[in-house]
């Protein structure tokens, strides 16, 4: 396979291994955490060439980070 | 061709100078040469007219990126 | 792309990923983050998508400032 493949694979087993086994374990942590395997993903899509899947999953990205703030804030949980 | 060189070596220094930076106040600069270089790579890619409009896309956010977390990690806004 | 760019920006992301995966304080991870992207966009511009480009640089700040609404919060 190409590399972007190989590079968006090793990204996304990264931050998936990073999500779920998150060291200090708090709300921001992981939800910064959560980044790194969409990066992962979107690199995947791109060894595939599907213009309109990458765009509109880079926009619903930073939108499901948005509501998930907002979700922590709305809770007042400990962060 | 020997720029593209140069300013992917200059690159890759920055990210391994910003990475193993123990004091995270001491990243920033580093953090800053990566994104100056990284847009002056983006710029020598590809040749189409549009590429320098998409450099100067990310210099503008990743600008404005390293700014707003230098200000927060500076202590933001007092009111 | 050349093999050695190639190489070299793959180097850049993984790096990036490995360090905010690793790094404990919030502004490291963040830090870390941004070096994950910017090894991430010139990838996306070598295969020919600057629309998608243009997209992913403007709006991966703009998910870092709103991450960055909840670290003040948390640790002020």
């Amino acid at each position: 396979m190409n590399t972007t493949f190989i590079l968006g694979l090793a990204i996304l087993v990264i931050g998936v291994l990073s999500v779920a086994f998150v060291r200090p374990k708090t709300y921001v942590a992981r939800l910064i955490n959560l980044e790194i395997p969409a990066w992962g993903l979107l690199l995947v899509m791109l060894a595939y060439d599907e213009a309109l899947a990458l765009m509109t999953f880079v926009a619903v990205t930073a939108i499901s980070t948005f509501v998930i703030v907002r979700l922590m804030e709305w809770r007042d949980a400990s962060c | 061709m020997i720029a593209l060189y140069v300013v992917a070596a200059i690159a890759v220094f920055a990210a391994v100078r910003a990475i193993l930076e123990r004091n995270t106040g001491r990243r920033f600069p580093h953090a800053n040469v990566l994104n100056f270089a990284v847009a002056g790579s983006l710029v020598l890619l590809l040749d189409h007219p549009i590429t320098l409009v998409a450099a100067a896309a990310y210099f503008v956010g990743s600008t404005l990126e390293a700014n707003a977390i230098a200000s927060t990690y500076a202590g933001g806004v007092k009111r | 792309m050349i093999f050695e760019l190639q190489v070299v920006f793959g180097l850049i992301a993984l790096l990036g990923a490995l360090s905010a995966a690793l790094i404990r304080d919030s502004y490291g991870k963040l830090i870390a983050l941004g070096i994950l992207v910017s090894g991430v966009l010139p990838f996306i511009v070598d295969r020919g998508y600057l629309d998608v480009a243009i997209a992913a640089a403007l709006i991966a700040p703009i998910s870092t400032i709103f991450v960055l609404m909840a670290v003040r919060r948390a640790e002020p």
